[in-house]
């Protein structure tokens, strides 16, 4: 019987991760700029998105001259679609934060509606060059279909998700914590006027810093895409997660957002096994659940955001 | 905080621009037509006038953020609806129920949230909204779903001797403009009141006015829950308008756009902000939408260039336009001071 869980805690597990990752994309932007990025879910379908034109000859971008690059066997196009899908999420990132730079200093507020707006124009366009109809996106054959082990089938792609995320979770805190830029980066997400003193640039450490966490997102949103479908609002179902999960672990935890990430993730996998309508339900009960008794998650420390 | 609304208060119940708001609001059906509209644009107009001042008392008033209120207009709706359905056909009564239930859902809502703030507040607002949404849309045997409540009815006006029908959208209106007239001296009574010095006052500075010795908790719990209700009157009128309760306004989408409308009209330094931000938005939805069909697409770049160069929105702009006009005559200084 609990043998029988296993491919679900996998499907939990890839969920778990990528929604980590958009966290952390999430809490980095948070904490250098000081800005609820709402337009997170957008860079996330927008990563999806150009995935599909790099993948896929019917994915919106049927001109004749991407033809011979089309006739290329699906592999190098998986590894283009997983650097570009970032790389101009990253990019739409960076033209965020330079619209952003007027409203720092002032109430945080206006930074949320800011990205609230452009969340809105950003799925507008995506409407606009794409449509409104749901895409899938093809992965090579190595890392699609499923096999048996025992008696229990197993979706090849999800473990590769899984595996790939947590990869990615890796080498992110390697980033951070063992590099010098992953050092400036924290010490900016802690008091950003005082790296400044300290003689860095502070404003390009802010569009760098942008441009990364929408790149995470970005990335976040190429690996979910063969999972989820793809459409113009699936980044809401994606960044609704990612807040729980920040206001879960805590604002400024990486820990904390990567344990939280986990727990949703296995919780609506799990109550998906059983309840099918219901699993996006049991994510919010184990938010109030949690937080009732610490009202700062299960990690977080106190923000310059909750003043 | 850059801007924030006139310091000084009133006591007066009518002042110079609700006696102008009701004179436009009221004679707007004879005129609408002429100017290229027609009469539901100001049955929509006035309704979510109503949700705004409303939901203007947390964001701008009180300087909490909610990012979920969509969902209180939702529930407001089927609330409307099933008091219609199941209990009594009676206006009143369903308006009662409509505010009540509404408000019910917010201060249980509120009680998760009052001693929160700032981005905690947002994320839990996000939150709630999405929970509501998601059980409007799965509790089908109660609110049918995405198919929506159906069939509800106009009830006509029940005033003891006569019975006035609302059936058509012109006398709809005015149902609607009755409220709005009952809110707007209500609403302004209550933030020119000590309740609303304190919720200003929260919004500056939410632990100096805790050290003061205010119960903050209890401040903002309520203000959430009559922000709720008021919600639930809106839906409940939106119910008629519409002639059914659907789920759509309980997305995160227009919960976001509710707060779009306030800040784009200038809610956070004008108690008058939402009231143009309302027209602002179903003007601009006509008028774009009839040339092009992604007008959402300019309507939000044109809310991102606002809140870059132009924070304060519409008011703000019109207030500095009062401030540059005063101070090109040689007045007073103390004259320099915005009205609200």
């Amino acid at each position: 019987m609990l043998l029988n869980l296993i491919p679900h805690l996998i499907n939990g597990l890839a969920l778990g991760l990528l929604f980590a990752l958009l966290a952390l994309g999430f809490m980095l932007i948070i904490g250098v700029m000081e800005v609820i990025n709402l337009a997170h879910g957008s860079l996330f379908t927008i990563g999806a998105y150009v995935a599909l034109a790099v993948m896929a000859p019917d994915g919106g971008l049927p001109y004749a001259f991407m033809e011979p690059y089309y006739a290329l066997p699906a592999i190098p196009r998986y590894l283009i679609a997983l650097v570009v899908g970032p790389l101009v999420a990253g990019v739409i990132g960076m033209g965020l934060e330079l619209c952003l730079r007027r409203t720092y200093g002032s109430d945080p507020l206006y930074g949320l509606l800011l990205t609230f707006g452009a969340a809105l124009v950003l799925e507008e366009l995506i409407r606009e060059i794409w449509g409104s109809s749901e895409y899938y996106l093809p992965v090579p054959q190595q890392i699609s279909g499923g096999f048996i082990a025992g008696d229990l089938i197993y979706s090849t792609y999800r473990i590769y998700a899984a595996v790939f995320a947590a990869a990615m979770v890796g080498v992110l805190w390697l980033f951070l914590n063992k590099t010098p830029y992953g050092a400036v980066i924290k010490a900016g997400a802690h008091d950003s006027e005082m790296v400044r003193a300290l003689g860095y640039n502070l404003t390009r450490l802010r569009l760098l810093v942008f441009g990364f966490g929408a790149a995470l997102a970005g990335i976040a949103g190429v690996i979910m895409a063969p999972i989820w479908g793809i459409r113009p609002v699936v980044g809401v179902d994606a960044v609704i997660p990612a807040f729980v999960i920040i206001v879960l672990g805590g604002v400024g935890s990486f820990w904390g957002a990567v344990s939280a990430g986990i727990m949703v993730g296995l919780v609506v996998a799990l109550t998906a096994a059983f309840l099918t309508d219901w699993s996006l339900l049991s994510m919010y009960l184990l938010l109030l659940a949690v937080v009732t008794f610490r009202s700062r998650g299960l990690a977080g420390k106190s923000s310059v955001l909750e003043a | 905080m850059a801007m924030d609304y006139a310091p000084k208060q009133t006591t007066a119940w009518i002042t110079g621009p609700i006696a102008l708001s009701l004179v436009v609001f009221g004679t707007l059906p004879l005129w609408i037509e002429s100017v290229g509209l027609y009469q539901y644009i100001g049955v929509e107009v006035l309704i979510w006038v109503i949700f705004a001042l409303g939901f203007n008392l947390l964001l701008g008033y009180t300087g909490l953020p909610s990012f979920g209120h969509g969902a209180f207009l939702g529930i407001g709706a089927y609330a409307f609806g099933l008091a219609q359905f199941e209990v009594w056909p009676n206006l009143w009564f369903c308006l009662i129920a409509a505010f009540t239930v509404t408000a019910a859902f917010g201060a249980v809502t509120a009680l998760f949230l009052s001693h929160r703030r700032g981005i905690y507040f947002a994320l839990m607002t996000i939150a709630f909204g999405q929970i509501y949404y998601f059980i409007a849309s799965k509790w089908t045997d109660v609110t049918h779903g995405e198919d929506g409540l159906l069939n509800i009815a106009r009830l006509p006006v029940d005033l003891g001797l006569v019975e006035l029908s609302i059936a058509d959208n012109g006398q709809l209106y005015y149902l609607c403009f009755a409220v709005y007239a009952v809110l707007v001296l209500l609403l302004w009574r209550l933030t020119n009141s000590p309740y609303g010095r304190v919720l200003r006052a929260i919004k500056q500075n939410e632990t100096r006015v805790a050290f003061v010795g205010h119960p903050v908790g209890l401040y903002k719990w309520s203000v959430f829950t009559l922000s709720c209700g008021i919600a639930g009157i809106a839906g409940a009128l939106f119910a008629m308008a519409q002639e059914g309760a659907y789920i759509n306004v309980m997305s995160l989408q227009w919960s976001g756009i509710i707060v779009l409308m306030v800040l784009i009209g200038g809610g956070f330094v004008s108690f008058w902000g939402p009231v143009f931000g309302v027209i602002l938005y179903f003007v601009a939805r006509d008028v774009l939408g009839a040339y092009t069909e992604t007008w959402l697409l300019w309507f939000g770049l044109m809310f991102v260039v606002l809140v870059m160069f132009k924070p304060d929105g519409l008011a703000g702009m019109w207030q500095d336009l009062m401030r540059r006009r005063t101070r090109t005559q040689p007045a007073p200084v103390a004259a320099t001071k915005a009205e609200g």
